[in-house]
């Protein structure tokens, strides 16, 4: 109890015998975390509106026009049973005719009134584990080997776009989140190595006075598990402060749920002890 | 004065019970020790005081050189009793600073073993130096204090590596501070003292927590009179309490310290 509560007074007294070190410290931690938590949203964002994109996409099944009326039941079961179609909706050729009326605003097929060029079709809705490029196109397929499907129709190329800007974003991601981890890691670190060199006589005496590894180091570790984990829940505050502040009419933002939020923080503190633990392991030998 | 006298290296129990042999002091003052402080609040880290039959610092066939392999001891065989005080005298650069080193742990021989309160240096892992070295006070400029911490709080700083809890800690700061006049300078951090100050703070962080063991490098170096004439006196003394202290320096003291052996270092050996 008396050795931990030296290491305590030790880390605030560290902090408060260097404040400018501390401070500039805790404002380069603040802008890479928050340039993180930025990019992490912006990414949700982005997913999400890919996800919303996703979920209306349909695909179109047309009829052959040998097929008679009295065998639409049948198809439309034998379509339902292909893997990852969710729904199959008939539309009619006087329901597709009304359709297009309605999308073009005027009726454009003035004088087929006997015979509606249109083809029936089934709208088919995909589940959303099959809304990937690879399972749309199996689903294609299938939906061609069914008895009395003439054509299918989706937007294959929109999708493909779609899921490569997807991945990228993923990958860039990946690799910004990587980056800016190391940066973290070196901007806490270098601190804690400022805050040791300033204070290496005293390593030395207090090594002589029979102190251990673990009474010296604790200060700077405990500082670097402070000062990552401040900024860190620091940059969400600002960040939540600002998303109430500012309204988007075009899209909503898409910020983290609060339980990810914590564990966002918790692995800056482990960031912060692992920084504290780099910084005066040279001091320690 | 015979410390040319090799002995062969004997088992641990026997040496701790040998006569004090090797290295005979110059001026030789055997007297029992007497009043040795009470040592009720000390943590299982810092023991109350050894025997006075056991030997606390050992030197067996020592061979030290500095780093650019100049020779600073050869064969030093030396012995220091419990309850008793050894001073070493020698010019600058004759290797005070650097037996100090030795016995505290911070410097390894090239040859031979040192060996306090019966461990061996060499063969202890860290946690067993610990143990040692916080049963050791020291003075001087190997022991300087934190730079980042009050008088106050450096004469604390022992007593709450040793784990002592609040309220004795406070006791003994209290104590040692009055006994030292240094109450006026609790607050003051170190580079706000005066070297005199500075000194009188590590005779009172050596102090506070009465470790077995004292080593004081070069002790009235640039002192006042009237400091000078204090420190003496506290080393007068620690070496009627039972403690055992080593004193180097590069001069004799005013006055003859009891329970004390006079050694002199000449050319990397202890007569």
């Amino acid at each position: 109890m008396t050795r931990l509560a030296h290491i305590l007074a030790e880390t605030l007294r560290n902090l408060r015998r260097h404040p400018l070190t501390a401070l500039s410290s805790l404002l380069s931690l603040l802008l890479i975390f928050l340039l993180f938590d930025l990019f992490w949203v912006g990414a949700a964002t982005a997913r999400q509106f890919y996800d919303n994109l996703l979920r209306d996409l349909r695909m179109e099944v047309f009829v052959r026009e040998d097929i008679p009326e009295s065998g639409i039941p049948a198809l439309r079961s034998n379509l339902l049973k292909i893997p990852g179609v969710a729904a199959a909706d008939y539309v009619s050729k006087d329901q597709a005719r009304r359709e297009l009326m309605e999308l073009v605003g005027t009726d454009l097929l003035v004088g087929y009134d006997t015979t509606n060029p249109l083809p029936r079709s089934f709208v088919l809705a995909i589940s959303v584990d099959h809304l990937s490029v690879d399972r749309m196109q199996d689903v294609e397929t299938a939906a061609l080997k069914v008895q009395g499907v003439s054509q299918v129709y989706y937007s294959q190329s929109w999708l493909n776009k779609a899921e490569s800007t997807n991945s990228m974003i993923q990958r860039v991601g990946t690799a910004l989140g990587l980056l800016i981890l190391a940066a973290a890691l070196m901007a806490s670190l270098n601190n804690i190595r400022l805050m040791t060199r300033a204070r290496a006589v005293g390593f030395r005496q207090m090594f002589l006075l029979g102190a251990g590894r673990l009474f010296v180091a604790m200060p700077f570790i405990l500082e670097g598990i402070l000062i990552s984990t401040t900024t860190a829940a620091g940059g969400w505050l600002l960040l939540v402060w600002a998303h109430q502040k500012v309204e988007l009419t075009q899209m909503q933002l898409v910020m983290p749920e609060t339980h990810l939020i914590i564990y966002y923080c918790l692995c800056a503190a482990l960031l912060g002890l692992v920084s504290g633990y780099l910084g005066i392991r040279r001091q320690l030998r | 004065m015979d410390n040319e006298q090799k002995t062969a290296p004997q088992p641990e129990n026997d040496r701790h019970n040998e006569d004090q042999t090797t290295s005979t002091p110059r001026d030789s003052q055997p007297e029992p020790a007497s009043s040795a402080p009470e040592h009720r609040d000390q943590p299982a880290d810092v023991q109350s005081q050894p025997s006075s039959d056991m030997v606390v610092v050992q030197f067996d066939n020592v061979y030290l050189n500095t780093d650019h392999g100049h020779e600073v001891f050869r064969d030093l065989t030396f012995c220091l009793r419990a309850g008793c005080t050894a001073y070493i005298t020698g010019p600058a650069g004759s290797g005070k600073t650097s037996l100090i080193r030795l016995i505290i742990g911070d410097r390894m021989p090239a040859a031979g073993a040192v060996e306090v309160f019966g461990e061996v240096w060499r063969w202890r892992s860290r946690r067993q130096r610990m143990r040692i070295r916080r049963r050791i006070g020291g003075v001087g400029g190997l022991f300087d204090l934190m730079p980042s911490l009050t008088a106050a709080e450096n004469v604390t700083l022992p007593l709450i590596i040793a784990g002592l809890p609040r309220r004795q800690r406070q006791e003994k700061l209290l104590r040692v501070l009055g006994e030292f006049s240094l109450l006026k300078l609790a607050n003051v951090y170190p580079e706000r003292l005066t070297r005199v100050e500075r000194t009188m703070v590590q005779f009172a962080r050596a102090a506070v927590n009465d470790q077995p063991l004292l080593l004081i490098d070069e002790p009235t170096a640039g002192l006042d009179r009237t400091t000078y004439d204090r420190l003496v006196e506290y080393m007068f003394k620690v070496s009627q309490s039972g403690r055992s202290m080593i004193i180097v320096s590069s001069e004799v003291p005013s006055r003859e310290l009891p329970n004390t052996d006079y050694y002199e270092i000449v050319n990397g050996a202890l007569l």
